[in-house]
């Protein structure tokens, strides 16, 4: 779990472009959206391609990502449960 | 005064604005389901033209046959010379041939216009807007300030887009799309659809046309300053249009609101915000995107001339697939066909960059 | 008639996000921006610095209007690279901006510029139509001030912008405002 929370947060960086930040800048357990990363909803379907094109996992709307996008804990979790790659 | 002299509408609906006009008056769609193809892996409802239908010569592309075929049936109804250095060409668009992007043909969007404009012999160098889904309004606004400032004598106002895999699986991504005909206004909407059509405007000065029946009397562009991709919540920018149209128009004369009406949920819900904030909530508005999808660059002009026709035939077109009011500010949104006595409308469109336009239109009675 | 400008140019003195880092910095949404909205939000950052005004609440007042010949076309191709093969994935993020007037947006947002904002291609970098382009958009009689320019960005290593600020004395004197913008394209890099 611990090395899928690294990875994801490297993930997350990578594909939200977030220059200046650092894994270990992210709290896992903190909320990923509102303040913090200043996250929007763009960033929000970005995540929904990371989560298809990574672990397989297709969301289809976007309020469901609302749930799994709490956190990055939240998110790995999710993963564990339900990727297909 | 800065008066149309002629027009087209090209759409699956009809060839010439008329039969576009009839198609939507007894409340035929072009929506249609269409098949996964190319990069586009999800079905997607959407209104498309039959490439056999189109005229004009193989040798352009679909969007550049489209644009000619309209340009051509608008000037077939004037005595213009459009090869004259006094005619303008603007093209509203937002992707033009965008299906080039990785062969060696030009993708260029002044490539095409100046395929547009050099079909007809036009080799004044023409303008391109591409502001986005509001293209075809701020369009229609450049040109009225050309004839005003007295920069040309006519500007050929032409819009289109095509429906490209680029488009689509874009529009997909997104989360945009309804999985079926589109609903604008109603409490279960749930996203936009695309369309294709291609729409001609020609615009003059009243001195060189006093037949001229419609009028476009003023128009504004405002930027919401809150997200690229996001409708303002307050519905600042399309508030701020409104209000500075309602500087040139008397509410008296308003027959309808023709508003954006993506039937996506924010959309609506802004234009609801900005319609009553704007004190015009006792207006009729309408939606035409249940029978055309968005058509982009061509949305603009396309919803124009089916308001004027409107408006000529004292109707408000009905909002196609709206049944209960789903924004938050009460509208006087129709799911049929009423009648109206009132010679004037407004055109109200949003886009991406957070820009927002209205035009206002008057109907001149001789 | 034009008294603060920027020109920034691929090929001459350090990349567009050397600029940011050196004068402009703490934006982080300067890293979701395609190559375009790079180049006009880095241009107008330092525009606004050499006006001096940042304090000043232009609302409606000041306006964004942008020309340029190949539209969002870095962008577009970067977006199409996401929907080809077999195991294409296309990206949302890439595609908010494969519009040329997302970059004007991206100005407004920053500054709460609530004016008009308006985006043209032309078939080239030409004075005159240029001006053409800004005397018309001072019809708008709210308008005071207008950020406008060419802002092309074919890909991260073909570029030029030429931004300025544009005020009502340009109306009635296009000769002469297009007089202005052809030296200036015929002066050096100024960033």
């Amino acid at each position: 779990m611990e090395e899928l929370i690294l990875n994801l947060k490297k993930q997350i960086i990578e594909v939200l472009n977030l220059e200046e930040i650092k894994p270990e800048d992210i709290d896992e357990n903190a909320p990923l959206f509102g303040e913090g990363l200043a996250l929007d909803s763009i960033d929000a379907l970005e995540l929904i391609v990371l989560m298809e094109k990574n672990y397989g996992i297709k969301i289809k709307d976007p309020n469901e990502g609302k749930e799994i996008f709490k956190s990055v804990r939240v998110m790995a979790e999710y993963i564990e449960q339900h990727r297909t790659k | 005064m800065v008066v149309k002299i002629a027009d087209n509408i090209l759409s699956p609906l009809g060839v010439t604005t008329a039969e576009n006009y009839q198609a939507l008056k007894s409340g035929k769609s072009a929506l249609r389901l269409h098949d996964c193809r190319g990069a586009v892996t999800q079905p997607f409802y959407a209104s498309i033209i039959d490439e056999d239908k189109l005229r004009v010569g193989e040798s352009y592309t679909k969007f550049e046959r489209m644009c000619i075929q309209s340009v051509e049936t608008a000037l077939a109804q004037t005595d213009l010379d459009a090869a004259s250095d006094r005619v303008l060409f603007i093209l509203s668009t937002t992707k033009g041939n965008v299906h080039r992007i990785g062969t060696e043909e030009s993708p260029l969007l002044g490539d095409s216009a100046k395929v547009v404009a050099g079909y007809f012999g036009n080799t004044v160098p023409p303008m391109v807007v591409s502001n986005a889904c509001i293209s075809g309004v701020c369009a229609q606004i450049a040109a009225m300030r050309a004839l005003e400032l007295g920069l040309y004598d006519y500007v050929v106002v032409v819009g289109a887009d095509v429906q490209s895999d680029f488009i689509i699986t874009g529009f997909q991504s997104l989360k945009a799309l309804s999985d079926e005909a589109c609903k604008p206004f109603d409490a279960h909407r749930k996203g936009l659809n695309l369309g294709e059509a291609a729409a001609t405007i020609i615009y003059t000065k009243s001195d060189k046309a006093p037949e001229a029946r419609w009028n476009m009397v003023c128009g504004a562009v405002r930027n919401d300053a809150n997200h690229i991709s996001g409708p303002s919540r307050t519905g600042e920018g399309s508030w701020l249009v409104l209000r500075d149209v309602m500087r040139h128009l008397d509410i008296d004369e308003l027959a309808f609101v023709n508003a954006h009406g993506t039937a996506t949920l924010y959309n609506d819900e802004m234009e609801s915000i900005a319609i009553s904030r704007a004190g015009l909530a006792d207006i009729p508005v309408n939606s035409l995107k249940g029978y055309y999808g968005h058509t982009m660059g061509a949305a603009g002009i396309v919803e124009t001339l089916i308001s004027m026709n409107a408006v000529d035939d004292n109707t408000v077109l009905a909002t196609r697939n709206y049944e209960q009011l789903g924004v938050s500010h009460a509208l006087q949104v129709s799911n049929r066909n009423g009648s109206t006595e009132k010679k004037a409308f407004i055109k109200l469109i949003s886009g991406f960059g957070g820009c927002n336009a209205a035009a206002g239109f008057r109907r001149i009675d001789k | 008639m034009i008294n603060n400008w920027v020109r920034i140019k691929s090929g001459y003195g350090p990349s567009v996000e050397e600029i940011y880092k050196d004068r402009i910095g703490s934006y982080a949404k300067f890293y979701k921006m395609d190559p375009l909205s790079r180049l006009g939000f880095v241009a107008s950052e330092l525009l606004l610095d050499a006006e001096g005004s940042r304090d000043r609440e232009w609302g409606e007042t000041r306006g964004v209007v942008l020309m340029n010949a190949t539209s969002s076309l870095a962008d577009d191709r970067n977006y199409q690279r996401t929907i080809v093969g077999d195991d294409a994935f296309p990206s949302p993020s890439l595609f908010v901006y494969t519009l040329p007037n997302v970059v004007t947006g991206e100005i407004a947002i920053r500054n709460r510029y609530y004016g008009e904002t308006n985006f043209f291609v032309l078939p080239g970098a030409d004075p005159e139509q240029m001006s053409k382009v800004i005397e018309m958009s001072f019809c708008d009689d709210k308008l005071q001030s207008l950020l406008t320019g060419w802002i092309d960005c074919e890909d991260e290593e073909h570029y030029d912008a030429l931004m300025f600020i544009a005020n009502r004395t340009v109306c009635g004197r296009r000769a002469e405002l297009a007089e202005e913008i052809a030296a200036l394209f015929e002066k050096e890099i100024k960033y």
